[in-house]
């Protein structure tokens, strides 16, 4: 064989050696073992830790909380959702709540077109005055409670079991001469009703109201209700007391469901305005204390101080019932 | 047609990979004498042969066969699933960076085309107030709007996937569980495969320097878990499950909806079923 052919030969036999040295050392271990991949990447890939740890997690120390939440209608929502991904918590410090509910509840309630009709949506220009949504929701179980049950009672029969039974704490017209009792002209008939039918039922109670009530048929609450709704609050105009201009401050708490005037646009909350100042701030208190039980205004309530109470008591005493209280209670 | 020119495609590139194969074996027996080479591929079907449980002992991946399904008629755009993934995942908090993102279609009235927008939209950022945020703006509220819906999107994770084929080094591959992911070590940031996806679900992570995607939360599903943004759904939109059982989420879902996939048309074959799209939707 000519010398140049061998030298090309040898040349070629070098440089493929050289070429298949270079891949073996250059190719990782695990490369084609699977494929031509390196499958060592595979376990690099699935060892790294999970940043959200689901709701069981959290039901380990917040089991009240979850039980809660886990029996409303936000259950489909998870912890996480909410309060983001739950890695290194505890031991790396508390999760946020959110401090702006109008901000993150808007991400999935705000009105919109795109949206599927099924979910339950509000234009939050018109929704709530600008409170927080947590003033009135708890977000763990955000659906109200209450809701307005229709009131149809006869008007002249509870006004026959009035003058009977009623007149003489809360006054012949339904405006009690007596500061610690309410006046109940021109009350939402609807609340009138479950108020009657909580003390009925023993849900809440008091020294006199309760025996009272657990005499009455449930026809004669609807027709108390109804006889009250239609009486007119003309309670005299009382002078703006000490405090009122703290008090209307405070007010803004409560004006998503009082109305800002305390006229509720529910029907299911009570009027407030020129509501005698005593029992109103008698109510918080016994709100504040857990002797009064209703989830929204224990919420409300918690941070009012006595002088708080009084405040908000000295401005919606002052407040007119007004005409815009009339015809809102139902029938 | 296309689907002839699919085959007569696929069947040209079985008859390449003979001829590769041909080739190799010549090499090699040209190699023997060289040793070494033969030697190590020894061990490493012999490594192959060790691992009783792949890729982690509590799981095995020739066992799964995971799917993926959408349905938008349930979506409210809420976003939380974009926000979730993007922490779970470590993805850049940038408008341009998302593994999982949702799109909104909206047909105004007297119009033919939907207007289209995502998260990414600068009036969206403006609505949420930065690009860490995530919130659709409320920009067709004043319009009239015939027909509207949001389709969330993700990484198909495709049976025939054109991003894998392209890669010339070997940094993606599909599993035996039907997950595509990405050898970090081994991507060169070349950016083939962002270019190569017909639903533009991959991106290139300028920070690391390579190419990145959504992964169906691979670390996650391995341990038992769901994708976090299947966790963090507050309407149960998105679902996740093994097809190997028939009685997951996803088989049902599968089984009890008429479901569609994205492009059926250019043959990746993805395997993210959808419910309640539109023909715009692509």
């Amino acid at each position: 064989m000519p010398k140049h052919i061998v030298r090309l030969i040898a040349l070629l036999a070098g440089g493929l050696a050289l070429g298949l040295a270079a891949k073996w050392y250059f190719t990782a271990p695990s490369f084609y073992e699977y494929g031509h991949y390196r499958a060592d990447s595979v376990p690099q890939i699935a060892a790294q830790e999970p940043a959200f740890q689901g709701a069981g997690y959290c039901q380990g120390c917040h089991g009240e909380r979850h039980a809660q939440w886990s029996a409303n209608n936000h259950k489909s929502v998870t912890c996480e959702s909410c309060h983001g991904a739950a890695q290194g918590h505890p031991q790396k410090g508390k999760l946020p709540i959110p401090a702006d509910a109008r901000k993150l509840c808007t991400l999935c309630h705000e009105k919109m077109a795109e949206r599927p009709r099924t979910q339950p949506q509000i234009d939050s220009a018109q929704h709530g005055a600008g409170q927080q949504c947590i003033v009135c929701h708890n977000p763990h179980a955000p659906r109200l409670a209450v809701a307005a049950a229709l009131v149809a009672g006869d008007a002249a029969a509870g006004g026959r079991k009035h003058a009977a039974s009623c007149a003489s704490c809360h006054g012949a017209n339904g405006i009690s001469p007596n500061e610690p009792w309410p006046d109940l002209a021109g009350q939402n008939a609807a609340y009138l009703a479950r108020i009657l039918g909580a003390y009925k039922s023993g849900a809440q109670t008091d020294v006199m109201m309760s025996p009272v009530a657990q005499s009455l048929s449930d026809a004669e609450v609807q027709n108390l209700a109804a006889y009250y709704a239609g009486l007119s609050c003309r309670a005299p105009a009382r002078a703006a007391g000490a405090g009122a201009a703290a008090g209307k401050l405070l007010a803004k708490n409560c004006s998503a469901c009082h109305g800002e005037t305390g006229i509720a646009a529910n029907p299911a909350w009570p009027h407030i305005a020129g509501q005698k100042s005593t029992y109103l701030a008698n109510t918080l208190k016994a709100f504040r204390a857990g002797l009064r039980k209703d989830p929204m205004m224990a919420g409300v309530v918690r941070g009012l101080s006595d002088a708080d109470i009084a405040n908000l008591a000295a401005y919606y005493t002052a407040q007119s019932c007004g005409p815009a209280s009339k015809g809102k209670g139902g029938s | 047609m296309k689907r002839e020119a699919i085959s007569a495609l696929r069947a040209r590139r079985g008859f390449l990979r003979k001829i590769g194969r041909a080739a190799t074996v010549v090499a090699a027996a040209a190699a023997a004498g060289t040793g070494g080479v033969m030697d190590k591929a020894a061990a490493k079907s012999g490594a192959a042969a060790g691992r009783a449980s792949f890729p982690t002992p509590d799981y095995d991946w020739t066992k799964h066969r995971w799917a993926f399904g959408v349905d938008a008629t349930k979506c409210i755009g809420c976003l939380r699933c974009v926000e979730a993934c993007k922490h779970e995942n470590a993805v850049p908090l940038t408008a341009h960076h998302f593994r999982t993102w949702v799109e909104r279609y909206v047909y105004l009235e007297g119009e033919d085309q939907p207007r289209i927008d995502s998260q990414q939209d600068p009036v969206n950022i403006a609505a949420s107030g930065s690009e860490r945020e995530y919130r659709f703006a409320d920009r067709y509220a004043g319009a009239k709007v015939e027909k509207a819906f949001f389709v969330p999107k993700l990484c198909n994770q495709c049976t025939h996937p054109a991003c894998v084929q392209v890669c010339p080094v070997g940094a993606t591959y599909k599993g035996a569980d039907g997950v595509v992911l990405i050898d970090h070590e081994y991507c060169i940031g070349c950016r083939y495969c962002v270019q190569a996806c017909p639903y533009g679900a991959r991106y290139f992570d300028e920070g690391k320097g390579v190419s990145d995607k959504c992964t169906w939360c691979y670390h996650r599903i391995t341990k038992g878990l769901q994708p976090a943004c299947v966790e963090v759904c507050p309407v149960g939109a998105r679902v996740f499950g093994d097809r190997n059982d028939p009685q997951s989420p996803i088989s049902l879902f599968i089984r009890n909806n008429r479901v569609q996939v994205l492009k059926p048309e250019t043959g990746n074959g993805p395997n993210v079923f959808y419910v309640g799209i539109d023909k715009a939707v692509l």
